[in-house]
């Protein structure tokens, strides 16, 4: 799997920088659906493990570590960052805030702080999504499967979710789906507290 | 949102009408859905004005801002599911 999101990845840059032409619109702009059929066999994948509801209830409140365990991580991450990089420590832990939420956090970066710490936002958001595709084999073979779900960050409910359907079990899908919805609805916040508070 | 009800329709599906012995097809599936959903990313990465040049300019500071936070909240993740959840693999 590792092989194929690879070689989809290479294949994809090289054909958007070399070609433009309607196959590629056609692909882009159908992005979505193709996205919406992933996560409709994602969910009869879920469905078909039957007393799912049953095992993720016993977590009760516990469920709520992962994502405060990924945004904590994710903001004390952003800055360290700023004693390596020189960023002032409001903007690097903005940038962190994505939580891999690329398309988003470029635009509200590029608001907030200017073009060139939005392309470094977009640059290193969309990097944490692609390193979530290669590190989720690893991490459920050497930590466990919650960990998995910590570099998807707020992708682990759409696009990260089919590599933790293959590498971890259903139990941790359904609460990469319920972690992705959490971190989503926080990376606005999370960006604009960041940048304010640390300022 | 429309994501989660569609996914919830799947769930419903998967759970009362989809045939088991299907499912190695439904897996087979998700890899090209996945496949043809990362192409289509790079794509629009290849099509992005300026992508080249951005990576070698801002590639090692982008770097840095995603793989300090990623580790970091990787790390925190597996010792509080540890420490918190039951199952110390996380594994059936």
């Amino acid at each position: 799997m590792v092989i194929i999101a690879l070689a989809a990845l290479i294949g994809g840059v090289a054909t958007g920088l070399l070609m433009d032409n309607s196959f590629t619109s056609l692909l882009t702009s159908g992005a979505d659906f193709i996205l919406y059929a992933l996560m409709f066999f994602v969910g009869i994948s879920v469905g078909l493990h039957h007393g799912l509801l049953d095992n993720i209830r016993k977590y009760h409140i516990k469920i709520l570590v992962i994502p405060i365990g990924i945004i904590v991580g994710s903001v004390a991450g952003g800055a360290l960052c700023a004693f390596l990089t020189g960023i002032p420590v409001y903007q690097s832990t903005a940038i962190a805030s994505g939580l891999g939420w690329y398309s988003l956090t470029g635009i509200t970066i590029t608001n907030l702080m200017g073009a060139h710490l939005g392309s470094i936002a977009f640059l290193s958001n969309l990097m944490r999504e692609i390193f979530s595709f290669f590190t989720i084999p690893w991490i459920s073979r050497h930590l466990n499967f919650y960990s998995c779900i910590a570099p998807a960050g707020a992708t682990s409910e759409d696009t990260t979710l089919p590599m933790m359907i293959r590498y971890t079990n259903e139990e941790t899908v359904v609460i990469s789906v319920f972690n992705g919805v959490i971190c989503s609805a926080a990376v606005p916040v999370l960006i604009a507290f960041c940048y304010h508070f640390f300022q | 949102m429309d994501i989660l009800i569609i996914m919830l329709a799947g769930v419903v599906i998967g759970n009362r009408l989809f045939p088991r012995k299907y499912r190695k097809s439904n897996e087979r599936l998700q890899v090209i859905c996945t496949a043809l959903l990362i192409f289509t990313m790079g794509i629009t990465l290849g099509q992005r004005e300026n992508f080249v040049e951005e990576l070698l300019s801002l590639g090692f500071t982008s770097f840095l801002l995603f793989l300090i936070p990623a580790v970091c909240s990787t790390i925190l993740v597996f010792f509080l599911t540890k420490w918190l959840m039951n199952d110390k693999k996380g594994r059936n």
